[in-house]
């Protein structure tokens, strides 16, 4: 690794990734950043691989230093980013130089930012997944003075000019709210809770602070009611989708997350969809829900949508990148420039 | 929800979100639907569709997760219709049998005497039923891929505790209902503990996180509170 990058305000914080899909099959939990979307778009914008790890920062002040020029991208909620106290805009690449402090502060509305490196991050691999794992006790969070290693990318030019229309505004932020519409599909024990399935679509539901990788815990609010099982069989364990929607003890919705225990015997209400999985892994304890009903295909083309616009941009920066190695330039930095207003205004409308 | 046509075992494909399926073997018995729960996953693993990120057999059912954006639910019922009709010529895995050294009863089993008084057996009887025979794991538990195993002839059910430990270490051997466990990490747990193994079962610093697979099984027996530090080290 010829660089390092060095941790100077921790905050919660750790190097993760999509997730560890091989552990389900030997009972071990999935992972990986809780929202998938920026997560996928944070690697696109530097043109790193899906799976490559990044850093995610949960809701408190993060700052770190470098000791190479690296090319990255933070994309999630809304924070106050900057280089050396030059402000940086989210959502779009730009060169962290080599001796000075990239900050994150001041996260809001939403819960996580991620941070992407054109290039390698180098961290333990279990499974093929660099992920945490907070039960098994695999990796874990980064502290103050950490250092990880790093080999910056094959792209040494990110001309201003030239490289940042490329990938401006090619993928957007989801909206970030206080009431958080949630797209939830059928579960598999739907008819378990009868005509009270119902109460899931019917009113908000409140985030607790219990709430977690594992799973968001979230109360009824404003008249709502919780659904209520009406069948009380023996139920063998079995394994349940990440975004399970259950009601395990009868007094709070439990919705299950990436970091979910991979087997239970609680009956499946409904499921979160994955891009309302996204969603819920930014939002925070205090916030609200409505769980909106959607079919299954209709959950399946928001998917696909998302990707397919991660996609196109990974396309463009492939093709720039093949017209950078035929003109073998040389290392340019872009100026910095003041963050404009347009992703705070978009972040807020809705 | 309709069974698959066909001369294989009859199994429900429900669907669990966008990213996964349920199947659930219907079979006569317990055995025979755990046996076609597992066959089935390792057939889907062998011969992985494009987007299948993975397949979790349990008892009777087996979690089906994927990329939705890759496949879908056609796609992935689809080749769950063609591999069923296949259960059935799995080669069987040659299970293993691990001893596992327990220290039982006081500090290491403090749910011991409370079992035997509930079975009306002594504690060295309990010990005698727990470690008699192999008991055979049935599949990956919660936390960390516990190996969740047919309990041993106590002749009834063990009730949980009413209420749940904080923090259970990992090694516990425990009972609950007709099934036992060893606990894989430290974590909160309701089932009634009979004593602990200084054995590691699960190890993130090493591929395979565990030596066991469902199919295998562990054969107990007691080892004195004295020789609990001798015998710490890996499952194998």
């Amino acid at each position: 690794m010829t660089g390092r990058v060095r941790v100077t305000t921790a905050g919660i914080s750790s190097v993760t990734d999509l997730g560890r899909s091989a552990g389900g099959a030997v009972g071990q939990m999935t992972g990986g950043a809780l929202d998938q979307y920026s997560a996928r778009a944070a690697n696109a914008l530097v043109a790193a691989p899906p799976q490559a790890p990044l850093i995610e920062i949960v809701a408190a002040d993060f700052a770190a230093t470098t000791s190479a020029n690296l090319l990255v991208a933070l994309t999630g909620a809304p924070a106050d980013v900057a280089v050396n106290g030059v402000p940086m805009r989210q959502w779009e690449p730009f060169w962290w130089p080599a001796g000075t402090e990239l900050s994150v502060r001041s996260i809001r509305l939403g819960m996580r930012v991620y941070l992407a490196v054109h290039g390698t991050l180098d961290v333990p691999k279990l499974l093929g997944s660099c992920a945490p794992d907070s039960v098994l006790g695999f990796s874990g969070p980064l502290h103050r003075d950490d250092t990880i290693g790093v080999e910056p990318g094959p792209l040494r030019i990110f001309h201003s000019h030239l490289g940042i229309p490329v990938v401006r505004g090619a993928v957007q932020p989801p909206r970030f709210t206080d009431h958080w519409r949630i797209p939830v599909t059928d579960g598999p024990d739907r008819d378990e809770f009868g005509a009270s399935a119902h109460r899931l679509h019917a009113g908000r539901f409140v985030i607790g602070n219990h709430s977690n990788h594992i799973g968001l815990r979230l109360t009824p609010v404003g008249g709502a009611r919780l659904p209520v099982r009406e069948h009380h069989g023996e139920v063998l364990s079995r394994g349940v989708p990440i975004g399970a929607v259950e009601v395990p003890a009868g007094d709070e919705l439990l919705i299950l997350h990436r970091g979910r225990g991979v087997t239970a015997g609680y009956p499946v209400l409904a499921v979160v969809t994955a891009t309302g999985l996204s969603r819920l892994g930014q939002a925070r304890p205090g916030q609200s829900v409505e769980f909106v009903r959607v079919g299954l295909g209709e959950a399946v083309a928001a998917a696909r949508a998302e990707q397919a616009a991660i996609d196109r941009l990974t396309r463009r920066l492939a093709r720039l990148m093949s017209a950078h190695d035929h003109r073998g330039s040389t290392a340019s930095i872009p100026d910095s420039r003041p963050v404009p207003s347009e992703f705070e205004q978009l972040s807020t409308s809705s | 929800m309709a069974s698959l046509a066909s001369t294989g075992p009859a199994v429900r494909v429900l669907d669990c979100g966008d990213s996964a399926v349920r199947v659930v073997v219907d079979a006569p018995d317990s055995d025979a639907a755990w046996r076609t729960a597992h066959a089935l996953a390792a057939l889907l693993r062998q011969d992985a569709p494009d987007g299948l990120l993975g397949a979790l057999p349990t008892y009777d059912s087996l979690l089906v997760e994927f990329d939705c954006v890759r496949t879908d639910h056609a796609g992935i019922r689809g080749r769950i219709a063609a591999l069923v009709d296949r259960v059935d010529g799995v080669p069987l895995r040659v299970p293993r049998t691990f001893r596992v050294p327990v220290a039982y009863g006081g500090f290491h089993g403090p749910d011991l005497d409370a079992v035997a008084a509930m079975l009306d057996l002594s504690a060295a009887e309990v010990i005698a039923r727990h470690t008699a025979e192999p008991l055979l794991i049935r599949c990956f538990g919660s936390p960390a891929g516990a190996p969740m195993m047919d309990g041993p002839a106590f002749g009834a059910p063990i009730p949980r505790l009413a209420s749940p430990r904080p923090h259970v270490p990992a090694g516990a051997v425990a009972v609950a209902g007709r099934q036992a466990v060893v606990s894989a990490c430290p974590a909160p747990g309701g089932w009634q503990i009979l004593g602990t193994t200084p054995l590691r079962l699960v190890d993130p610093s090493h591929e395979p996180l565990s030596a066991y697979l469902p199919g295998d099984s562990l054969h107990f027996y007691p080892i004195p509170e004295s020789e609990f530090e001798a015998h710490r080290g890996a499952l194998s």
